[in-house]
């Protein structure tokens, strides 16, 4: 009992405890917000990733698979399977109008479907706002007003399509259009603090920056180029071809935002001659005639090659984040593309060699990395808060040392060892939970506030620490895990106990006399 | 001399020896004590500074360990209603020292942060486990206020021992000393900080708890003081003097 009378009075006495528990407080907030933003990281890492992929890719690289309208049939019919669609994945060269030629991604979609299977639609940056962003305190952004031209443009980019301005009569031409990231163009310059502001800008050649009136590239055209090759793999001409720009997509994912380009897949089918082809015989179609002229004949039809693509993208009907689930519909997946390949024997790629992968197994090895880069930084902070264990540990021997006379008292009033300890125990407890407590709080105020106070900084240090560039994503992500933030807090609570046993068994030790002469 | 001195005796310390270690050097300061307190008694132990007094006292009370026996010294003990302090372990010394004995210090000794009542209360806590405390605070309470009272601190209850005088806090300390009603009161110099008018009025106090019954053992290098027990031990060199 006389322990918490003690803990108690001690507590409200001095201001060595409350410099204890401010330690402890900074300790866990620290921990606590590295393990929330890198978690919170990982987190977006993993959404963004699933973004556009759908949750199992079945993929056959570079020439592409046949009769994928079958296999999507068959994936269809399975009761987990909510969607599937073709798609086809190339490397390319984008020429923009500004002169300039980039390496990208360039995906063949089929918009309808795509939609189903990704949340493509969602990424679509044109398209009518109600409310303007945080940032755009003026509201600048056009997407605000002329929500007809908005609704034309989000739904062209659903389907890939820009609708050209009637040249005669009224109806509205409809042309393949491709669908840019973000960041692909270059005249959407974000802000430093990951913002785009809605009104696009275009960097003149002096390294100004001017507005720009149209929000899609200036005259409205791209080239896209991607080198073909056949169903051999061997490389055919290069082949451009221009597309009007139909929307563009921001999937907050700079590396994506940044490389990769949307095209109609019966597009890029074509360019690639992945479509559909009648095959002739060798030597038919010419022929010498009478007279020793080569004249053209009608060819000998000897077969079709069917129309091909690189990945085959399936949603599962259960939305999880889980690994498992996505495991488990990959497994499925193998199974149906067994009994295709079976059936397809000779002309479609063997079961043993296709490529099954889910989300996760596609962004392993950036999943990865911001993992091993999780633990490693826990693991320095850890290390960091070790040093304010000792602070903890110092300051409690500093306590004790000072109260051993009491602690001489109380043994001489026949108090024992453990009674004793326990007091120092309780109060090493009530100092962490307190500390803990104040750190949680600490932690729950920056981790929820994180962005406005990373842009306070900005704005009035010039300090800009996320680099939408090399952090991936345009805002600071967290995520306050209750596990995570009990097992720091714990941690807290604990370490205090352990600085405050440990001096107070010391003293304890002592025979009474010894500690009532201590000074 | 009164009755008490034929009454059984309370304690019974035999041959009790306590060396210090400085360093190298091996400091005997009690060579072999034999001293008896009997039930009731008021016994002062009389000695020059540095005589091992406060050692001696601190030994009778369990705070500090007697040497152990050897074959060159001989057997040693201090008893107390049939057991020996110096075999008892820790556990039973804490309970010897929380229930039947009190002890006042020449420097009180009382803790900072607790009011004059709560320094008296701790010690009945001591002796209680959370749910006894807990059912009996009010009596506990109400005794040491008692206590205080009749130490003639009533109206100090709430006060910090860094308000009252010296005199007041060696009475809280003897209220304290009282609480969990000892069979033993051990007192090692309790006016010796005191100015002379103030050290009767404590040895009066002594002197009242004695008349209800209490069994004392004050240490003094005081004669005046010593004058007020029934009987006076005195410590020379580390060893009782024969009288
Ligand atoms: N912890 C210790 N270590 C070493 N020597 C000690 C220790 N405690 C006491 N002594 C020595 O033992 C001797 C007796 O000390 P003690 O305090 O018992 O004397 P005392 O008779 O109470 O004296 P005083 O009247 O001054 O209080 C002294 O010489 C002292 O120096
Ligand atoms: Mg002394």
């Amino acid at each position: 009992m006389y322990q918490f009378l003690l803990t108690h009075r001690y507590l409200t006495s001095k201001v060595m405890p409350l410099l204890a528990a401010l330690a402890v407080a900074l300790c866990t907030a620290m921990v606590i917000i590295v393990w929330s933003v890198m978690g919170g990281f990982l987190v977006m890492l993993i959404n963004s990733g699933r973004t556009l992929v759908g949750d199992v890719t079945v993929s056959w690289p570079i020439t592409g698979f046949a009769h994928y309208e079958e296999l999507i049939k068959r994936l269809e019919a399975d009761p987990d399977v909510a969607a599937a669609t073709p798609t086809i994945e190339t490397y390319g060269l984008i020429g923009l109008p500004d002169g300039r030629t980039e390496t990208v991604m360039i995906k063949g979609v089929d918009g309808p479907s795509y939609t189903e299977v990704t949340d493509f639609a969602s990424t679509l940056h044109w398209k009518p706002i109600d409310k303007p962003h945080a940032k755009d305190t003026f509201s600048e952004d056009p997407r605000l007003a002329n929500h007809t031209l908005w609704n034309f443009v989000f739904e062209g980019g659903k389907r890939l399509v820009r609708f050209e301005k009637p040249e005669r009569g009224n109806v509205a031409a409809e042309k393949p259009g491709a669908v840019l990231g973000i960041s692909v163009s270059g005249f959407n310059i974000r802000e430093q603090w990951g913002f785009y502001p809605g009104q696009a800008r275009a960097r003149q050649p002096d390294g100004t920056v001017k507005p720009v009136q149209t929000i899609l590239p200036v005259d409205g055209n791209v080239t896209i180029n991607v080198l073909p090759m056949d169903s051999k793999g061997r490389a055919v001409d290069m082949v451009a071809r221009s597309f009007p720009v139909a929307n563009e997509f921001h999937s907050g994912l700079y590396e994506i935002d940044h490389k990769t380009v949307f095209v109609p897949l019966a597009s890029l089918q074509d360019m690639l001659k992945m479509n559909r082809a009648t095959k002739v015989a060798t030597g038919s179609g010419v022929a010498i005639n009478e007279k020793g002229e080569e004249v053209f004949t009608a060819p000998t039809v000897i077969g079709e090659d069917p129309a091909r693509v690189t990945n085959v993208l399936v949603r599962g009907k259960t939305q999880s984040f889980e690994s498992a689930a996505a495991d488990k519909l990959a497994d499925k997946v193998g199974v149906i593309y067994r009994q295709f390949a079976k059936d397809f024997e000779g002309q479609v790629p063997p079961s043993t060699s296709i490529r099954i992968l889910t989300w996760e197994d596609q962004n392993r090895t950036m999943i990865n990395a911001v993992r091993k880069e999780t633990a490693l930084v826990l693991f320095i902070f850890s290390f960091v808060s070790m040093t304010a264990v000792f602070l903890v540990l110092a300051i409690f021997w500093a306590m004790v040392s000072e109260k051993t006379k009491d602690i001489g008292i109380l043994r001489a009033i026949g108090a024992s060892r453990t009674g004793v300890a326990g007091t120092w125990l309780l109060y090493g407890a009530a100092i962490g939970l307190l500390g803990a407590v104040v750190g949680f709080g600490i932690a729950y105020g920056v981790v929820t506030n994180i962005n406005a106070i990373h842009e306070w900084l900005g704005e009035k240090l010039g300090l800009y620490i996320w680099d939408p560039k090399v952090y991936y994503f345009s805002r600071i992500p967290s995520d306050l895990n209750a596990t995570h933030v009990t097992i720091v807090l714990a941690g807290g609570v604990l370490a205090s106990c352990v600085g405050a046993l440990w001096p107070a068994l010391r003293a304890a030790r002592m025979s009474p006399v010894r500690a009532l002469r201590f000074e | 001399m009164t009755a008490a001195t034929t009454n059984p005796a309370v304690l019974r310390a035999t041959n009790v020896r306590k060396t210090y270690q400085l360093g190298r050097l091996r400091v005997p300061v009690l060579r072999g004590v034999n001293i008896d307190v009997r039930r009731g008694e008021f016994v002062a132990i009389l000695g020059a500074s540095g005589s091992g007094k406060s050692t001696l006292l601190h030994l009778l009370g369990g705070l500090d360990a007697a040497d152990k026996a050897t074959t060159d010294t001989g057997p040693a003990s201090i008893e107390f209603d049939g057991n020996d302090l110096i075999r008892l372990s820790t556990g039973r010394l804490d309970e010897y020292r929380r229930r039947r004995v009190g002890f006042v210090f020449q420097f009180y000794h009382l803790l900072p942060e607790l009011t004059v009542l709560q320094n008296v209360t701790i010690a009945a806590m001591t002796a209680m486990g959370k749910l006894e405390y807990w059912s009996k605070r009010g009596e506990v309470r109400a005794h040491a206020s008692a206590l205080l009272e009749r130490v003639g601190l009533g109206h100090r209850l709430l006060h910090r021992p860094a308000e009252l005088s010296g005199g007041e806090r060696q009475r809280v300390a003897i209220a304290r000393a009282l609480v969990n009603k000892p069979d033993l009161l051990l007192a090692d110099e309790p006016t010796g900080n005191l100015d002379r008018v103030t050290g009767a009025s404590i040895l009066d106090l002594f002197t009242d708890l004695h008349k209800a019954g209490q069994t004392i053992v004050v240490v003094t290098h005081d004669e005046a003081t010593a004058a007020r027990a029934d009987r006076v031990v005195r410590l020379v060199d580390g060893s009782v003097q024969p009288s």
